[in-house]
């Protein structure tokens, strides 16, 4: 904040004000999300009463482990794609090195870091996971049929961060200081959008499942 | 599906909303006449007061699904259809309900034929699709409030409309009364009499452990079900009976085309029956 103030440049902006306005509206925006979701939902008299955190959480089991139910085993491409994909998307930007070096300088607090050589084959496996998306998108029919603008605007929303993550690492096409401003400015739309767009399955996920695994329960039936 | 035209010499019509949606003519006078008492005020008027303001079950659909189409396979229509992606399960969301909430309600009458052909002949409403979402989201429920719309504006195939007009008057879906039934009860009573002799088809018997309720098509055409259903409970011990009143058809027709009134009105009815001679179990037939 202080850097921006005495010398206002377009790095300190991206790097200062415009990383508290994403993280309060991330965090706020989903808690608001998630807040006014689960209300409406106490209004509806069909889901509620059929909630149950013991098949909430067995249906969990089932999904957040490949290979764990049927259509994850049917699609074994698919299934290593998503997971790498997923799990890549949410814990590199957590455990890189950079990263907890600017929560260092800014707070003062740091935890675990994954090595650097392992981050970059990490994020190269995003994008190649994107791609892959994206080609899918395109090539599938049954995907084709259903794809809009939107669903590429959100691919790409995942993907840009990574993408100039990964050239500003290396160094390549622009300037280092552009690339990291582009870099930290995609970062920063991806968590604004996250509450906004269909990117908020990211918490949807876990409520849609306790709803279908708890309906499943009643029916006496798998859902995995 | 205005567009007609020729493909592989057979006669196929294909969509005009939708290029890839082409199918063969199916004509129903209950889609083919009445749309043409269709207005867009009234499809409006309709599509919202269904949908309204979005509750949370189509939210969730809406707002999570991510149009992966991991969903397709899990669909018989569309593995029986040479993986046709206008039979997936999501496909018929998106040329349904995205299309209403899209258009904001203002679409037509041929929009709605369209619909009430995909809903109510290319859907069972069997969940599975639901089993191979990672979400878990509840398509069905989407394909159910599309038939909800469509029976609303009575665009319902001709044979479902009937059955569920059945129900309406007589709360079975083969316009048997009261008589009818005891009547077809007594007599299957008196078949089996000549080869079991202490056979008894119980109706109305007080505190009994079950009741079975079986389909409409029983007693009507398939009166030897309910011989087999006697011999098996005679054979098996069990205290059973039948109800002596309406209702005793348990296959729910107007549950399939969301006319909620009726489907209520025999849900009711058989419980009413079962509390009535304070039974323990229902067993339905399948």
């Amino acid at each position: 904040m202080y850097d921006f103030i005495k010398d206002p440049t377009l790095y300190n902006l991206v790097k200062g004000p415009l990383v508290w306005i994403a993280f309060i509206v991330f965090i706020g925006g989903s808690i608001y999300r998630l807040y006014s979701f689960i209300n409406l939902a106490k209004k509806d008299k069909t889901i509620m009463p059929f909630i149950s955190l013991k098949y909430t959480l067995r249906s969990l089991f089932h999904w957040l482990i490949p290979f764990n139910s049927v259509n994850w085993r049917r699609r074994p491409v698919i299934t290593i794609t998503t997971f790498l994909f997923h799990i890549g998307l949410v814990f590199t930007p957590i455990f890189l090195l950079s990263h907890n070096i600017l929560w260092r300088e800014s707070w003062g607090i740091t935890w675990w870091t994954i090595p650097e050589d392992l981050a970059d084959i990490i994020t190269l496996v995003v994008i190649f996971c994107c791609v892959f998306f994206f080609l899918r998108r395109i090539l599938a029919p049954e995907v084709k049929f259903v794809t809009f603008s939107s669903d590429y605007l959100v691919l790409f929303i995942s993907f840009a961060p990574f993408m100039t993550g990964f050239l500003a690492y290396h160094q390549l096409l622009l300037s280092h200081k552009t690339m990291v401003i582009l870099h930290i400015l995609f970062g920063e739309i991806m968590l604004i959008a996250i509450p906004f767009t269909r990117l908020a399955h990211m918490f949807y996920f876990f409520l849609t499942r306790s709803f279908m695994g708890s309906q499943f329960a009643l029916w006496h039936s798998r859902d995995w | 599906m205005a567009v007609k035209e020729k493909v592989d010499n057979k006669e196929k019509i294909v969509s005009r909303d939708f290029k890839e949606y082409i199918r063969e003519p199916n004509p129903d006078v209950g889609l083919d006449e009445t749309i043409k008492r269709l207005t867009p005020e009234k499809i409006e008027k309709t599509i919202k007061a269904v949908i309204g303001r979005l509750s949370a079950r189509i939210k969730a659909v809406i707002e999570t699904c991510i149009h992966c189409g991991l969903c397709s396979e899990a669909c018989h229509w569309y593995l029986s259809n040479d993986k046709d992606p206008t039979y997936a399960p999501v496909a018929k969301m998106r040329m349904t309900i995205w299309e209403m909430l899209k258009r904001d309600g203002k679409v037509d009458a041929e929009f709605i034929k369209q619909c009430a052909r995909i809903v109510f002949t290319e859907c069972n409403l069997c969940h599975r699709c639901s089993m191979y979402c990672p979400y878990g989201l509840d398509i069905t429920f989407i394909i159910g409030m599309v038939r909800r719309i469509c029976f609303l504006l009575g665009v319902v195939p001709q044979r479902q409309m009937d059955q569920d007009q059945a129900h309406i008057a007589t709360l079975n879906q083969v316009w048997m009364s009261q008589n009818d039934w005891l009547d077809t009860m007594q007599w299957q009573e008196e078949e089996i009499g000549a080869e079991f002799k202490d056979l008894r088809i119980p109706i109305d018997k007080e505190g009994a452990e079950v009741m079975w309720l079986p389909l409409g098509a029983e007693p009507k055409t398939g009166t030897y079900h309910i011989e087999r259903t006697a011999k098996i409970m005679l054979v098996a011990g069990v205290n059973w009976t039948v109800p002596g009143k309406d209702v005793w058809d348990s296959s729910n027709m107007p549950m399939f085309i969301r006319d909620l009134v009726t489907m209520q009105r025999i849900v009711r009815g058989l419980f009413e029956n079962a509390a009535r001679l304070r039974i323990k179990k229902l067993v339905l037939t399948e």
